[in-house]
């Protein structure tokens, strides 16, 4: 399997085409936000990257009070964080249009509360734009890459991950997110005195933690049906405090809608491999 | 090398050329004073781990230094300093201003003395001047390329700016060599592998911006609401033209090195606020892009690179 470097020409061939490099000669550039691991791969997937893209808000959250005893959803910050994640992956997608894209791999979404005033925080979404080679312009099935609502795929896969699902089968269709802001109401004096003594179970804590992370996946969910996905892969469930103290937090649900390209899923039995690094 | 021959006695431990005597042409004393010793005992050093320096061995590039270069800048003068609305209207040339739509500024504008241009261009040249005397050591060694290339900057006291970049030279086994060589911030194990799917770095490249926007009306109101959601545009369009003016920087040096593409390696920006005049404030943001630019070739035989499915036996 090992083939010497120098028979397949490297790197005599690679420095010759330095030296054949003219600067400021024209050519059409790419640039990516992969690393080089997720590049190849996303190449050997059959895709090309474009560029890097990225959408941004920066947004005042809005404020809203909890009910001291009170399990609720804080609907108005539910809302922004929401609505700030859109806007940045909206503009983030508007640009991966201009460029012709086909979808968007390696997608981030990050939130930074800024330093200068209060509850303002930038939503930024970056990824790399990528092209189908004109090989398979198409999925097998003949239908465009792009999702039922003809915008590009979006997927915060990593590369390896795109290219391990492209191999088994499936093609994926969008980000899907859901966001509830939940607070959960404080013990009675009288009902945390009661348990200071016992290990029991805190029935209303339960039922806040159960009904917040439902609400954000449910929406989750919705999102996934819009875009006629199969299935939600990578979903991660996140419990997001931010800036509002213990009894306030965001139940984040994020995921990547796919689609089946084939009936059968297989890809080809992985070979064992111990390597000699621990990390 | 533009520098005179040093006469440095390798016991004593202190150059035989002062550094009051350099010209600032080609290598400082005391690097020209290492590349001598370099070309009499031929230790090869390298900054790589075992992983990164097999892995570039592999492809027949295996390192003969570690490399150096840098520069401390004072920057005095960083351009003027004011309101955001006062360059929207005049500096910039976006006739903005104070009747219409506040613009935002960036240094990478029209006019030569706009948002913080004098600033930048002290940036870029303290990085560049870093990485070309890096090159200078490396050419003086023969080298084909430099890899693992990290390109800092540090304060040393009040405006002065240090830029230092360091890394692994690598020198073809071959007779077949590069006339410029290529500079990388991947490591070993990263341009070994893009060797082998055909391409080769080029160069590294960086886009630095800095902008301004003034604290219009709108975005004061907006800011400040208290109990409801709300976008804060001017702030968004701050960063947004901030960070757009970076990356099509970072695209026009890619495109001038003559690359077909790049592997970012990071995008970061940060947001401040300044105090142009009482009770009044503006704020300012400065985006970085960096990485590594790509140029494809054709080995003479096809690459083999196909991924192997494998399964690692240990915890990820």
């Amino acid at each position: 399997m090992t083939i010497e470097a120098n028979e397949l020409g490297i790197p005599e061939d690679a420095l010759r085409r330095l030296s054949e490099m003219r600067p400021g000669q024209k050519t059409s550039l790419f640039t990516s936000d992969l690393s080089v691991n997720e590049f190849l791969l996303v190449r050997e997937a059959g895709f090309r990257p474009l560029g890097l893209v990225l959408g941004s808000s920066i947004y005042h959250v809005g404020f809203q009070m909890g009910r001291w005893s009170k399990n609720q959803e804080l609907d108005t910050l539910s809302q922004a964080m929401y609505h700030a994640r859109e806007l940045a992956m909206t503009r983030m997608e508007a640009e991966a249009d201009v460029l012709g894209a086909d979808g968007i791999v390696g997608v981030r979404l990050d939130i930074e509360f800024k330093e200068f005033g209060s509850d303002i925080a930038e939503f930024i979404a970056i990824g790399t734009a990528v092209k189908a080679d004109e090989a398979h312009a198409t999925t097998p099935e003949g239908t465009t890459w792009r999702n039922n609502q003809n915008k590009p795929f979006t997927s915060d896969l990593s590369g390896q991950d795109f290219w391990t699902l492209l191999q088994a089968g499936y093609a994926p269709l969008g980000m899907v997110m859901g966001s509830c802001v939940y607070h959960i109401a404080h013990q009675r004096f009288w009902q945390a005195a009661g348990n200071s003594w016992q290990n029991v179970e805190i029935p209303q804590y339960t039922e806040a933690l159960y009904d917040a992370r439902e609400l954000a996946m449910s929406r989750m969910q919705a999102e996934a049906e819009a875009l006629e996905a199969e299935g939600i892969a990578g979903v991660q469930m996140l419990g997001l405090a931010h800036r509002w103290g213990g009894h306030t937090t965001e139940f984040f649900a994020i995921g990547t809608a796919i689609r089946p390209l084939r009936a059968d899923h297989t890809i080809a039995t992985p070979q064992l491999v111990l390597p000699l690094t621990d990390s | 090398m533009g520098a005179a021959t040093p006469t440095r006695d390798r016991t004593s431990g202190a150059g035989g050329e002062q550094m009051s005597d350099w010209d600032g042409q080609g290598l400082p004393p005391a690097a020209a004073a290492r590349m001598q010793r370099f070309a009499q005992d031929h230790i090869a050093t390298s900054l790589l781990d075992v992983r990164g320096e097999v892995s570039i061995g592999g492809v027949g590039l295996p390192p003969v230094g570690e490399v150096m270069g840098c520069i401390v800048e004072s920057i005095g003068w960083q351009g003027y300093g004011g309101c955001g609305a006062y360059y929207g209207g005049y500096g910039g040339g976006y006739g903005g201003g104070y009747g219409g739509p506040m613009q935002t500024v960036t240094s990478g504008a029209a006019a030569s003395y706009a948002g913080y241009k004098p600033y930048v261009d002290a940036l870029y040249r303290g990085y560049d001047t870093a990485i070309s005397r890096m090159l200078a050591e490396a050419t003086t060694m023969g080298a084909d390329g430099v890899v693992g290339v990290s390109l800092t900057s540090a304060e040393l006291g009040s405006n002065n700016r240090e830029f230092v970049a360091l890394g692994t030279a690598v020198r073809a086994t071959g007779s077949v060599h590069a006339v410029r060589p290529f500079v990388t911030d991947l490591g070993g194990a990263d341009v070994a592998k893009l060797l082998h799917a055909g391409y080769v770095p080029v160069s590294l490249a960086y886009g630095i911006s800095v902008g301004v926007r003034h604290d219009d009306y709108n975005t004061r109101m907006q800011a400040s609401s208290w109990g409801w959601n709300t976008e804060i545009s001017g702030y968004t369009m701050l960063v947004e033209h901030v960070r757009s003016d970076a990356r099509h920087q970072f695209a026009r040096r890619a495109a001038a090195a003559g690359a077909e593409g790049a592997i970012v390696s990071g995008v970061t920006l940060q947001v401040g606020e300044i105090e142009p005049a009482e009770n009044h404030r503006d704020h300012i943001a400065e985006a970085t892009v960096r990485g590594t630019t790509l140029v494809r070739f054709t080995a003479t035989a096809a690459p083999r690179t196909k991924a192997l499915t494998i399964l690692p036996l240990r915890r990820v």
